[in-house]
């Protein structure tokens, strides 16, 4: 008991850490959690816009604004430069619109105005522009063509009108589902940290004071020692697991008690197994605890970025996520984004995940096996 | 003698637990100046406190005659101090850390050098010059730990506890140093909780308890404070009861005492007790193994002073 | 004497690997990362080529119109192409949707057309608007042609018809030059561990050499400037090194005045020296606690700034903007940000204040227990 005792006691000792990686957690996952939540039907894609309007609202002009509002979300922001710029270079907004003073004269003078805009050149942007782009080829095709200004709208509006009718055929709540994603990828992050940071400080301390034990107490067989130690490791894991999967009941509430949900709390769990491994592994290159913190910063901050903890894998480049299959996060992530997409959960379609998770399992026998080796060696020279 | 440093009423409070009560004493020029003790009888704490590192209640310390302070840099130039702690850089071979502690008071160069030679001579590093700290064993290391302490050749030297956990060799080596140091003119401050050293090593001996000053002197007036002189030893076989009352008339024996088979005697006074006794285990045909004779040590000193071990 | 200190503290600093790893090794290793992660985002988000099916049936035949524009928008020598279309009938488009190899088909039926796709997305999005453009034309073209103006002419009407978009985007726009600027940011802070590490060595209370350093004839303060002064140096080393690699290495292109980022990267590193101070004298842990709160403070710092995620910083900016005003690594984030986004330099100065006020603040909390000579207990 006193081994199992004092193993805790120092996890307690270590609790600031595993705060710092919780709070990373919470932080990154709630604030992702709050902000996404107006995308619940089809309108999802919406570009996001700003329209700045220096004209009159009115006739033409009020048109064009009501259509952009009806095809985007505009957003509303604070009108100081810095507020907007800000917003652009984040993406908060993908397309801004400048509508000058005398648009509306000056399109029912036939000018053909230009129309200032900026632009982040993404996906969002292009759309924004398509729609606005639209808009004004027909209203320059009416304006050459009639004269009347409320005629002009009328015919505009019939034509922008016509759309066709879009089904989606898939049934999966996916915004609630990229959430649980999202909270779980960046989870991979947390838990390798806080597994392998206080695993390994553990270790080396067991290892600068086992000297001393088995010199004094020569009651506690070695063999038993080591034994309880892996037991204690095993259930703090287990702890960990759960503390993480308690917090994602609360930020993800009841989606996280559906099947799916489970599957990715599962696989949370073999990573956890496999970060302990790494933990272990690490332990045994080193008993130095600067270059244990070293070292678990470099693994656990690699893998995050490489496997796509912190960024979507569709945008991590090809040959990184080739390079990233000899990483244990990779597989681990791969399972959650099969999760993601998954219509139906059944024996076969759940298939390649459980293959996944195997392969973190012999990832995890692999470390083992690593670590054996290196111990035995180690042995042999003292 | 001219005093080097003079103690007055020195007191020190750790968060209202005392810690130094009210010490008085003085260190003559050029001597060796033991202060004896038990763990946490306050030896580091005075020597802290008559470096400035530590703020006292009340108190004045004098060194060279002069008000000890902070930035009493000129007196600081005159003191060398080897801690209980080994203080050397990890980063620095042993040359380097002697030359860093050194240059902090010989801006000289060529004099440093020949300072650090010396040093090194003195501790018996010279063939590790090269060698980073890890590299050396315990020993080697506290010898480091004096080097840098003493290189710069200072009047004054405080020695905290040198030769904790050290192995013989290296002991014998510091104590040696140590005899050197004062030869060449140094007057020294020594803690220790070894008696033998204090013994061995110091003209004069303070015997500290729970911050209060016990005993002062040379080894020999102190041990005139033992209420005993000598103490006789005799591993037996057997004794009779009535040979047992016999040994107990003796003109000199204070206490006999028997425990299985080891006869412990203790006498009040030390001339020609062994004789006596040995004459008179052979006329009673009493068989014994081993005899060992003691004088009193600090240690019944100690004990006799406050009821407890100094080893305790 | 200064020389001398100064030498000595160069030499322990740069012989000590752990120090080194945290302020040269570190922030490449993971510069390197960042270069792997990122270098595909912005490209990936412009537009790819689009795989949709249409069911090739009667009512699609008479469609002269959608016919005409599909053509032109799979046709592989258009530039601006937009889609691959394979027309199938109905069971395979169903199959090919199901198996996710396309992103939509689309049914013409009497009188409407119907679009079916898995999911929202982006490409759904783009599929959805190009067919209610063609049907736009259409409506349009069925009034004019009510309008008694013939057929040709409307045509070109369609065709010839400007739209004058005037593109004002300032031109640097890439949003994972934050990565960079919080890399940075993190080797500035980090640096504050030499500090850190050189102040534990010349305080009494915190280290047995410190004791040492305390009781020689030299004034601490003096002493501590010149160990100080050397730690700085070893840091701005430290920063210039992963310049280098960021801008060689890495081809990070950061396109502003040189000059100024020389002062940021001088000003952020100052502050990681004084955060290290102020850890060393006001925290009374062991070295490797100090040393793991500073990563931590890093760590987080650099967290709410956006290196885990960029919006990570702009959702603190607009939300909770005190928090990343006290950011050290905010504020070296946001000032390499403004440098390379803002055409003023207001918000860059604001920054420069920021981080010499934040440098101050911390030395002056700390400057007690610097000045501090002589101790209750240590």
């Amino acid at each position: 008991m006193t081994v199992f005792k004092t193993y805790f006691k120092i996890v307690k000792k270590y609790k600031g850490m595993i705060l710092l990686y919780t709070i990373l957690l919470i932080l990154f996952s709630g604030i992702n959690l709050s902000t996404n939540d107006n995308n619940t039907n089809f309108t999802k894609e919406k570009p996001n816009i700003l329209i700045i309007n220096k004209d009159e609202n009115i006739g033409i002009t009020k048109n064009l604004i009501h259509y952009l509002k009806k095809n985007t979300n505009t957003k509303e922001i604070e009108n100081k430069e810095q507020k907007i710029k800000d917003a652009l270079f984040y993406r908060d907004i993908n397309y801004i619109i400048y509508i000058k003073e005398n648009y509306r004269k000056d399109i029912l003078d036939g000018k053909n105005p230009k129309i200032d805009i900026k632009t982040t050149k993404d996906y969002n942007a292009t759309l924004a522009s398509q729609i606005l782009t639209r808009y004004i080829k027909v209203q320059n095709i009416y304006v050459k063509n009639m004269q009347n200004e409320q005629e002009i709208i009328k015919n505009i509006n019939k034509s922008l009108e016509k759309q066709a009718k879009i089904e989606i055929t898939s049934k999966i709540n996916t915004t609630q589902i990229e959430k649980m994603n999202l909270y779980f990828n960046f989870a991979s992050y947390s838990l390798m940290a806080i597994i392998i940071f206080i695993i390994c400080f553990i270790l080396t301390s067991f290892k600068n004071k086992n000297i001393h034990k088995r010199i004094t107490i020569s009651s506690m067989n070695y063999k038993k020692h080591n034994r309880i130690i892996r037991k204690a490791s095993l259930l703090y894991v287990f702890i960990v697991w759960i503390l993480f999967s308690l917090l994602g009941l609360i930020l993800l509430k009841d989606t996280l008690l559906s099947i799916r949900g489970i599957i990715y709390m599962v696989n949370a769990l073999v990573f956890a197994f496999c970060s302990l491994t790494i933990a272990i592994m690490i332990s045994s290159l080193t008993n130095n605890k600067e270059a244990v913190s070293g070292i678990v910063n470099v693994v656990s901050l690699g893998q995050a970025f490489l496997c796509g903890a912190f960024v979507p894998t569709q945008w991590l480049p090809k040959n990184v996520l080739t390079l990233a299959h000899i990483l244990p996060t990779y597989w681990y992530i791969q399972t959650n984004e099969l999760l993601k997409k998954l219509e139906i959960i059944n024996l076969k379609e759940i298939k390649p995940i459980l293959l996944n998770m195997l392969i973190l399992i012999l990832f995890s026998i692999l470390f083992i096996i690593i670590n054996n080796q290196i111990s035995k060696r180690k042995q042999k020279i003292e | 003698m001219e005093n080097i440093i003079e103690v007055k009423n020195l007191t020190k409070e750790y968060k209202n637990k005392l810690a130094l009560d009210n010490l008085s004493f003085e260190v003559k020029k050029g001597e060796i100046l033991g202060l004896l003790g038990p763990n946490g009888s306050g030896k580091s704490t005075t020597i802290n406190c008559l470096l400035s590192l530590l703020s006292f209640k009340q108190g004045n310390i004098k060194i060279l005659g002069k008000e000890m302070e902070p930035n009493a840099y000129d007196l600081k130039k005159e003191i060398g101090v080897v801690f209980q702690e080994i203080a050397v850089l990890e980063e620095l071979t042993v040359y380097e850390n002697i030359d860093y502690f050194c240059g902090l008071y010989i801006k000289e160069k060529e004099k440093r050098k020949q300072y650090i030679e010396e040093a090194l001579d003195l501790v018996g590093l010279i063939e590790y010059k090269k060698f980073y700290p890890k590299q050396l064993s315990g020993g080697l290391k506290r010898r480091l730990n004096i080097a840098c302490g003493i290189a710069h050749k200072p009047k004054i030297i405080f020695l905290d506890e040198p030769t904790v956990a050290v192995d013989p060799q290296s002991r014998n080596n510091i104590l040696e140093g140590i005899k050197k140091l004062r030869k060449e003119g140094a007057t020294i401050i020594y803690t220790t909780h070894y008696m033998e050293e204090a013994e061995i090593l110091c003209d004069r001996i303070i015997i500290l308890d729970k911050g209060k000053i016990l005993a002062e002197g040379n080894k020999d007036s102190l041990k005139k404070l033992a209420d005993i002189e000598e103490k006789i030893t005799v591993e037996i076989k057997e004794i009779k009861k009535e040979n047992l009352e016999k040994i107990k008339t003796f003109k000199t024996v204070e206490e006999v005492n028997i425990n299985k088979n080891i006869l412990t005697i203790t006498y009040k006074k030390g001339k020609n007790n062994l004789e006596e006794l040995m004459k008179f285990l052979k006329q009673n045909n009493i068989t014994y193994d081993k005899v060992f004779s003691e004088r009193p040590t600090l240690n019944d000193v100690f004990l006799n002073l406050t009821g407890k071990d100094l080893r305790d | 004497m200064f020389s001398h200190n100064f030498k000595y503290t160069l030499k322990i600093l740069l012989k000590n690997k752990i120090l080194l790893f945290w302020t040269f090794a570190f922030p490449i290793l993971l510069g390197t990362f960042f270069h792997m992660a990122f270098s595909n985002i912005e490209n990936s988000e412009k537009l790819k080529i689009i795989k949709i099916a249409i069911i090739n049936n009667e009512n699609y035949q008479k469609e002269e119109l959608f016919k005409n524009t599909f053509t032109h928008l799979s046709d592989k020598k258009n530039k601006d192409r937009l889609f691959s279309v394979t027309y199938t009938n109905i069971e395979k488009a169903k199959k090919l949707l199901e198996e996710k190899k396309i992103t939509g088909y689309l049914i013409f039926e009497k009188e409407n057309i119907k679009i079916k796709v898995n999911e929202n997305g982006i490409n759904e999005t783009i599929l959805k608007n190009i067919v209610d453009e063609i049907n736009c034309n259409q409506d349009i073209i069925k009034t004019l042609l009510n309008k008694n103006i013939h057929y040709q002419k409307i045509q070109n009407i369609i065709t010839q018809n400007e739209v004058k978009l005037n593109n004002i985007t300032s031109k640097n726009l890439s949003y994972t030059m934050i990565e960079y600027y919080t890399l940075i940011a993190m080797t500035c802070l980090y640096g504050g561990i030499l500090s850190m590490f050189i102040t534990n060595y010349k305080l009494a209370n915190t280290s047995s050499v410190g004791k040492r350093t305390s009781i020689s004839p030299i004034h601490k303060l003096k002493m501590l400037l010149a160990s100080l002064l050397a730690s700085y140096i070893v840091q701005i080393i430290g920063i210039a090194i992963l310049f280098m690699y960021t801008i060689f290495v890495l081809k990070v292109n950061y396109s502003s005045p040189i000059p100024y980022i020389i002062l940021l990267a001088l000003l952020g590193s100052l502050a990681g020296l004084s955060l290290g101070i102020s850890i060393a004298t006001l925290i009374k842990k062991d070295e490797n606690t100090k040393t793991g709160i500073l990563i931590s403070i890093t760590m987080l710092g650099c967290f709410l700034s956006g290196m885990m995620g960029i919006t990570m910083k702009y959702i603190i900016d607009k939300n909770i903007p005190i928090l990343n005003k006290i950011n050290p690594a905010n504020m070296i984030t946001d000032g390499f940000y403004s440098l390379y986004y803002y055409d003023t330099l207001n918000r860059y100065v604001l920054n420069i204040v920021s981080l010499l006020l934040f440098s101050i603040c911390m030395i002056l909390l700390s400057y007690k227990g610097l000045r501090r000579q002589k101790y209750d207990s240590i």
